[in-house]
């Protein structure tokens, strides 16, 4: 086992907002409400500055070393099962950390004026902590166990916040809609997990952790023969938690929680685990090829799908929400072509874009007292001068447009799939990017441009949101902004610092399944097509063996600039369309006979086809044999009930015996005497 | 000579039994137990008993039958009840079990022992001054015991014979 | 056939079973007192056969005993009787029962 620099401060990290959740859980009726806030905040900003000194340390740290640990103690240790609780920071960890961290941080500021007038302000920021404490162990834990502790937090935090007006039924009912899908999921990591602790256990040595992921990384090939197994069912695990497809159905419920809630959760961190996992044990990925080509089919599938139904959503956070979903799904695209730096790079683009449309559209809800269908909504970029000019930037950098962040980050995808995958995996990618940028200006244009369609006292209330929420919002617009630019490729001429960044954690060669052939054999992921390795610091140019240099560049520069036209493309016919001639929208929601507008409205009948076969199937077994047969009937019936007259219907024959009368009495002694004498007689 | 004697004695005692368990008055039962005492005094004659055939006679038939008849009378009054129809296990079924046993003992005996009459004339005689002699030296202890229950079965007769009103104790 | 220690034996059992029977059949406490004087007779009569066959003279000792303990035993079972029927007004057995209604 290599040994790693020791820092204790990592602990401190994940701890902080964990003592901030349980001060203002435990005190939450008591804690005034600025001291909640405050403390909810500061805690955030404590982890935040650390993860940013623990972040310039790795920096100080040759690459190949920068690995921080932090055991705290031995969880379990029975013979060769060992488990660790500890921390660990490398490379990745220090992105998840420094990404959770300071948007977080940016969120709860916001919160601050989201919700000064909720009731249940206190509470909001104890359980908002608590996810944050969550999430951090989640992407600092050392070792699988941990991950899935933090995995679980995180679900429970969910529900918790998503329920959080659970007054209202439906809050409540998609609360559980969102934890029982995540735990469906889960069922398949707990069975991936278990697989990996079946192979491995025998070979361990005695105290090496078993999950620990150095221990997994040292010992992957052992995993091989069951690489495949292991992946697919982690990613079933992914797929719930990142909203993919099948298990996606609770994203666009979980909208009914506050506003901040969706952005941070639902767009930024928590859906992001899954591929954080991915990123994670890269090393058992790249061993299966199969478990990697189904992981990009479902990415791109999901990417396509879910832009499609974002196309007709009325609810401004509905359409968020299925974004959230498909460019989730282009994250999993990138990992399951090999591209796992790719993929966390869009990861960090699409929490500062997505957070801040979030947090925009909040901004909106707020101002048009907690409206949330666009159709009422209309002509707000003239009241609201901050909210306007920042979600104008997020919705840019969300479609991909040059020079902001997700352009970059969403590019380098769509090259790693066409080059990694293949053309029909670039196709899913490359489609849907069309389509996002079309229901983003939709959405813009519906909410901000043309007139307003409220009622007269909504119109009257309509105001920009106080700077407690602004400030968030301008700096995220900067980071959407600015944030992509640490990974400029290097065929466009930049560095691309963040993928070499990411280098040392993922340096393995991947066999890549797509029907490219002469790209897919041998592919350093980390390096950009030109083979660069990590200590050359810029652009040195060494051909690897046999990739023709200037033809794939060329190959690069055609298709972002085909991406880039795309999504202009996009864009403009979404301003067409919604801010020129809303009658187009009409004629096309009637097209063929208003049939496939339905389906997209009513998102595939997915929701519908899931309560026939498996809910009302579910539920009906559980009510009439679970319940009804076997806790009636056999448990209380026949156990419970049973064993009673049992012991009933015996002691009522015993009873006959203790009937008082005398002359029985002398009966069965006597008769019992003879019995004795005739034993004894015989006998002898 | 000994033989008949003995079926004689032997049936007349039975029988009295029998008839005392069987009747369905009280007094017919007494009278008829104080038949099967006197029997039962012969058969004590017959095993060369004769102290103990006149104190059966005295104590048996005399003393103890004189007061169940006294407290018959007294309980039962001038015209005795007949129990009524008797209901539960049906009476000889109840006996066949314990009569079984018995019979299956006995049987068994006689398939051992065989059937032997005593070895010869009686050693001595059970006269009152030979029974005397060993109820005063050897068996002293016991004489003196047997007083104390007679004493005790004395006061308890009278300590529960005594009216409500006059008992000290409540 | 003449007549040996296994003839008065099976008396005292026969005895000894009709008073059994008796105590076990009739309802009447004053009938089962004396079938129990009945069984106490049939051990009497076993122990001076034994006698006769040891030619020890002990088992007569023995019968007197018995003949003390019948006495005070008769004396005190009809002056507990007496007492029910006071209370009771009834001798009959089955209505003694508090036990089990």
């Amino acid at each position: 086992m290599d040994t790693h620099a020791v820092e204790t401060a990592l602990r401190w990290i994940v701890l902080v907002p964990l003592c901030g959740a349980a001060v203002n859980g435990l005190l939450v009726r008591r804690m005034p409400r600025r001291a909640a806030g405050l403390l909810g905040c500061g805690t955030v900003a404590v982890s935040f500055v650390l993860s940013v000194r623990l972040f310039m340390r790795l920096l100080d740290l040759a690459p190949a070393e920068r690995v921080l640990e932090d055991t705290v103690a031995t969880w379990v240790a029975m013979g060769r099962l060992t488990i660790d609780i500890g921390f660990v920071m490398d490379p990745l960890g220090a992105v998840m950390a420094l990404v959770v961290t300071g948007v977080g941080l940016l969120i709860h500021i916001y919160s601050l004026g989201y919700m000064a007038h909720d009731e249940g302000f206190n509470r909001f920021f104890a359980y908002m902590n608590l996810f944050i404490f969550a999430m951090l162990t989640l992407v600092l834990g050392e070792n699988l166990v941990m991950l899935f502790v933090g995995w679980e937090g995180v679900g429970l935090c969910s529900y918790l916040l998503i329920s959080f007006w659970f007054g209202d039924e439906a809050n409540a009912a998609a609360g559980k809609k969102a934890f029982i899908v995540n735990r469906v999921g889960d069922f398949g990591f707990l069975l991936g997990m278990l697989v990996i602790g079946v192979t491995l256990l025998p070979h361990l040595a005695p105290g090496e952790g078993l999950f620990s992921f150095q221990t997994l990384a040292e010992h992957a090939p052992l995993l091989a023969p069951a690489a495949t197994l292991i992946g697919l069912l982690l990613f079933f695990g992914a797929t719930g938690k990142s909203a993919q497809i099948p298990l996606y159905i609770w994203l666009p419920d979980a909208m009914a929680g506050p506003t901040p809630v969706s952005a941070l959760i639902h767009a930024a961190t928590m859906v992001t685990a899954g591929v954080y996992m991915i990123a994670r044990l890269n090393f058992v990925y790249v061993l299966s090829p199969t478990a990697m080509l189904v992981v990009a089919i479902v990415g791109g599938a999901t990417a396509l799908f879910a832009a499609t139904i974002a196309l007709t959503q009325n609810d401004i956070k509905k359409v968020l929400a299925y974004s959230t979903v498909s460019q989730l799904g282009y994250m999993m695209l990138a990992c399951g072509v090999g591209a796992f730096g790719v993929g966390i790079f869009h990861l960090m683009t699409h929490a500062f874009f997505k957070a801040l449309l979030f947090l925009g559209s909040g901004s909106v809800i707020h101002a048009m007292s907690d409206e949330q269908d666009m159709r009422l909504m209309g002509g707000l970029r003239r009241k609201m001068p901050l909210t306007w000019p920042t979600f104008v930037v997020g919705t840019l950098a969300l479609a991909g447009v040059f020079p902001f962040a997700g352009f970059f980050s969403k590019d380098e995808i769509l090259w790693k799939a066409f080059s990694g995958g293949g053309v029909w995996l670039w196709l899913l990618g490359f489609l849907g990017a069309g389509l996002t940028a079309f229901y983003m200006m939709r959405l813009v244009s519906l909410t901000f441009l043309g007139r307003n369609r409220a009622s007269e006292d909504v119109k009257h209330h309509i105001h920009e949101s106080p700077a407690t929420m602004t400030a968030p919002l301008v700096i995220l617009a900067v980071l959407s902004l600015a944030g992509g630019w640490i990974g400029i490729p290097h065929f466009m001429g930049g560095s691309n610092h963040f993928e070499h960044w990411l280098e040392p954690v993922f340096h393995h060669e991947v066999v890549v399944a797509g029907d490219h052939g002469a790209h897919g054999t041998s592919h350093d992921i980390g390096h950009d097509a030109h083979g660069e390795t990590a200590t050359a610091g810029h652009a040195a140019h060494a051909p690897a063996g046999g990739h023709d240099h200037a033809a794939e560049e060329a190959m690069e520069w055609t298709l972002a600039s085909a991406s880039l036209a795309w999504a202009l493309l996009g864009l403009l016919l979404g301003w067409w369309v919604y801010a020129k001639r809303a009658s187009i929208a009409e004629r096309w929601q009637s097209l063929a006979g208003g049939v496939p507008y339905r389906v997209l409205l009513n998102k595939y009948y997915v929701d519908e086809a899931y309560e026939a076969s498996l809910i009302r199937p579910g539920h009906a077994l559980s009510e009439k044999v679970l319940w009804k047969s076997v806790d009636v009937g056999l448990i209380d019936g026949l156990m419970v009930n049973g064993s009673a007259l049992a012991v009933a219907i015996l002691s009522s024959v015993l009873r006959l015996f203790q009937n008082g009368s005398l002359r029985f009495y002398v009966y069965v002694f006597s008769t019992g005497l003879f019995v004795f004498m005739l034993y004894f007689t015989l006998s002898a | 000579m000994e033989t008949v004697l003995f079926y004689l004695f032997g049936a007349m005692t039975l029988g009295g039994a029998v008839m005392t368990v069987a009747s369905r008055s009280a007094v017919v039962s007494a009278v008829w137990l104080v038949f099967a005492f006197v029997s039962a005094a012969g058969i004590f004659a017959l095993l060369a008993a004769p102290f103990l055939a006149i104190l059966q006679i005295l104590i048996y038939a005399g003393a103890i039958m004189v007061l169940f008849l006294f407290v018959i009378m007294m309980l039962q009054g001038p015209v005795l009840p007949a129990e009524r129809e008797r209901r539960g296990l049906p009476k000889l079924l109840v006996l066949a079990a314990p009569a079984a046993a018995i019979a299956v003992i006995v049987i068994g005996w006689l398939a051992r022992r065989g059937v032997t009459a005593f070895d010869g004339p009686p050693v001595e005689a059970g006269t009152a001054a030979r029974v005397a002699e060993l109820l005063l030296n050897r068996y002293l202890l016991a004489f003196e015991l047997i007083s104390v229950v007679l004493l005790v079965a004395i006061i308890g007769a009278l300590a529960l014979g005594r009216r409500e009103e006059d008992r000290p104790w409540r | 056939m003449a007549i040996g220690l296994i003839h008065y034996l099976a008396l005292a059992a026969a005895l000894f079973l009709v008073g059994m029977a008796g105590v076990t059949i009739r309802r009447n406490s004053l009938i089962m007192l004396m079938s129990i004087e009945i069984m106490l007779c049939a051990v009497n009569i076993v122990f001076a056969a034994y006698s006769r066959v040891h030619g020890d003279l002990s088992g007569h000792v023995f019968v007197m005993m018995n003949f003390a303990v019948a006495a005070a035993e008769a004396a005190i079972g009809l002056a507990i009787l007496v007492e029910i029927h006071r209370l009771r007004r009834t001798v009959n057995v089955d209505e003694l029962k508090t036990l089990m209604e």
